[in-house]
């Protein structure tokens, strides 16, 4: 294992000299000497003196040698040396001395392959540490960038769906104006019918008054006695049924001119209903708008509804002209939705000095109040997929937010939903 | 393989016990130490332990000599079994030659075994050794125990993979000599052919497995 890598290899083999130091050799070799030896070494297997001590007077002969293990293997001998006379006395030295190199050793080992995992183990929980760091910043980084887009791209789908949201509103006017528009065309058509028709008689009668005016200037010309005159023209009075025809005209003009006034009635509700000749804001009196919502649905409710009014007089407010109209018109049309075969539907408006009141009362089965929160937000419908855009009331929540007013659901006296919509007039 | 030097002709190998903690590692090191002759055996050494809990590794290392005169060093290490030291069992497990997996035979140690074969097998992976190829001997320890995971269930689980599996208690001397045996088998069968042990060394497989197996002889 090279030392540049820092890496460590459980089991690496040592040597003698990475292991002994010769403060822990030389002090045992000079105990021999001090013992009696003349010289004591410690040589390694390929000969080489790794330590050694000697004597002055010269090292003697080998009296003892014994071989040192490292792992079990066999290193090193140690080697003692001295007079052959103290044989006796220096052999169990040797032994005693190779004991303690034995135990030194053993000793050292232990410590350096201590130290040695403990530093790998210690390293390498340290690189670990290090590696997860730089995962755990790598990963939050990422996390970082995808909240940041995230964030973004909320906004974005947050934007896209208030387009949205306000290209339906705008679409539920739209679709309102033509109902009304067809409801309104309904209503034009009917008298417009029975006026085409009363000409079409009228042409008729024209006719035969002229062909009786004919009558008389042809005969006039022939000079008849009067008597004869007399009678011919009662035979042509008779044949032309005139007597009938004078009788019936003027029901018939009065009849078409009151469908032309209703007519025009109508037209002008709607024009005061549209404010089309308006530009912005102007005073408006909510009762009358009232009034005029009632005149455009006339179609829906005349003969099936019953409308109960009570409305006291209230100051204007000033407005764009066609908010009123949309509130009341929506309000009306969801009342007549929900009321039921026989709607009843109470309007009513006061005024407290501060603020208009105006509530419009049906006799439908309520709002429950668990929907109360919902039913003013866009797409929200109690109807079947299909029959409504769940628009009407988020149009109408809408006008209302406009006229700076607030508008909230309670139930009517004796059942019923109670639209209450509340307006401070310009004083505040 | 730790080393191998031609020219120093000596090789040294490396054996791991791995396993669960409290599987018995360490006894069978201990058990070993006292079974085999002293004769070729190192000292056993003991790093560091808290309350017995081995934390960093035992170590028995072993030497012969082949008749060529090449030097072989085997050393015998546990790695300590406990989850947390997983750096030591990957830093012991660093180029092993062959590794014994003592596995615990209570039945409720099931799981820490499967936990522990799989440490074991991520870990190799790690240090760059190949579950299949590797010698692996599974010894079942502690069969002393009143209740045990069977024999029968046991083999019916192993033998199918051609691992051989020893029944062991290691605390009584029981199997453990014998795990050694197979191992020391099959990483001579593993090394023999790129090493030529036989033909270059002179060094038959019965003659390595039996060095390092020698039981001391009854007193």
């Amino acid at each position: 294992m090279s030392a540049e890598t820092l890496e460590f290899l459980v089991g690496e083999e040592k040597n003698l000299r990475e292991l002994l130091l010769d403060s822990d050799v030389l002090p045992l070799l000079k105990g021999a000497l001090q013992a009696g030896a003349g010289a004591a070494r410690v040589v390694a297997d390929d000969g080489e003196e790794l330590w050694g001590e000697s004597a002055e007077g010269g090292r003697g002969e080998l009296l003892a040698r014994h071989p040192i293990l490292l792992e079990g293997e066999p290193v090193a001998r140690l080697e003692l040396f001295g007079a052959q006379g103290d044989r006796e006395r220096l052999a169990p030295l040797a032994s005693l001395l190779c004991v303690a190199l034995d135990t030194v050793l053993r000793n050292n080992l232990k410590r350096v392959l201590t130290t040695e995992i403990h530093t790998s183990v210690v390293n390498s929980s340290h690189e670990e540490l290090l590696r997860m760091n730089a995962e755990l910043a790598g990963s939050e980084a990422r996390y970082r960038e995808l909240a940041e887009n995230l964030e973004v791209r909320v906004r974005e789908r947050g934007a896209e769906l208030k387009r949205a949201q306000a290209r339906l509103l705008q679409q539920e006017k739209m679709a309102a104006i033509g109902q009304l528009a067809a409801g309104v065309a309904h209503e034009i058509n009917n008298p417009l019918g029975f006026i085409t028709s009363n000409l079409h008689t009228l042409q008729k009668y024209m006719a035969r008054s002229c062909a009786m005016l004919q009558f008389y200037r042809e005969h006039l010309k022939l000079q008849q006695p009067l008597e004869n005159l007399i009678a011919d023209a009662e035979v042509k009075w008779r044949e032309l049924k005139l007597s009938q025809v004078l009788a019936d005209v003027g029901d018939l003009m009065a009849e078409s001119l009151a469908g032309a006034e209703r007519v025009s009635r109508i037209v002008a509700d709607l024009k005061g209903f549209s404010h089309v000749d308006e530009a912005g804001e102007s005073p408006v009196d909510l009762n009358q708008e009232l009034e005029r919502t009632l005149g455009v649905l006339s179609h829906l409710l005349s003969g099936r509804a019953e409308v109960v009014k009570e409305l006291q007089p209230l100051p204007p407010v000033t407005c764009q002209g066609q908010l009123p109209g949309q509130i009341f018109l929506n309000l009306v049309q969801n009342a007549l939705t929900h009321a039921g075969d026989s709607p009843r539907i109470t309007l009513s408006s006061c005024f407290d000095g501060e603020r208009i009141r105006i509530s419009i009362a049906d006799n439908g089965p309520g709002v429950p109040a668990a929907l109360r929160g919902q039913i003013f937000e866009p797409f929200f419908t109690t109807l079947p997929v299909g029959s409504g855009t769940g628009m009407g009331l988020a149009v109408v929540w809408e006008a209302v937010l406009r006229l700076k007013g607030t508008i909230a659901v309670a139930d009517a006296p004796g059942g019923g939903a109670d639209f209450i919509i509340t307006i401070p007039t310009g004083k505040e | 393989m730790i080393e191998y030097s031609e020219k120093e002709r000596r090789m040294v190998l490396k054996l791991v016990y791995y396993g669960p903690a409290l599987s018995g590692k360490t006894t069978n090191l201990l058990q070993l130490h006292d079974l085999l002759t002293r004769q070729g055996r190192g000292e056993l050494m003991v790093l560091d332990t808290t309350g017995d809990r081995t934390i960093y590794f035992d170590l028995l290392p072993f030497f012969l000599t082949a008749p060529s005169g090449l030097k072989i060093k085997v050393k015998a290490y546990t790695v300590p079994g406990q989850v947390c030291h997983d750096a030591t069992r990957k830093a012991v497990l660093q180029r092993a030659d062959g590794v014994v997996f003592v596995a615990d035979s209570n039945p409720a140690e099931t799981q820490s075994n499967f936990a522990s074969f799989d440490n074991l097998e991520r870990n190799l992976e790690l240090v760059g050794l190949d579950i299949e190829n590797i010698p692996l001997v599974i010894q079942f320890n502690k069969r002393d125990l009143p209740q045990v995971i069977p024999e029968g269930e046991i083999r019916g689980t192993w033998d199918p993979t051609g691992i051989p599996v020893v029944m062991a208690s290691a605390l009584n001397g029981a199997g453990v000599a014998q795990t050694f045996g197979i191992l020391a088998g099959l990483v001579y069968d593993r090394i023999d052919a790129r090493y030529q042990l036989l033909q270059g060394h002179g060094l038959t497989r019965e003659q390595f497995v039996q060095q390092l197996t020698s039981l001391k002889e009854e007193p």
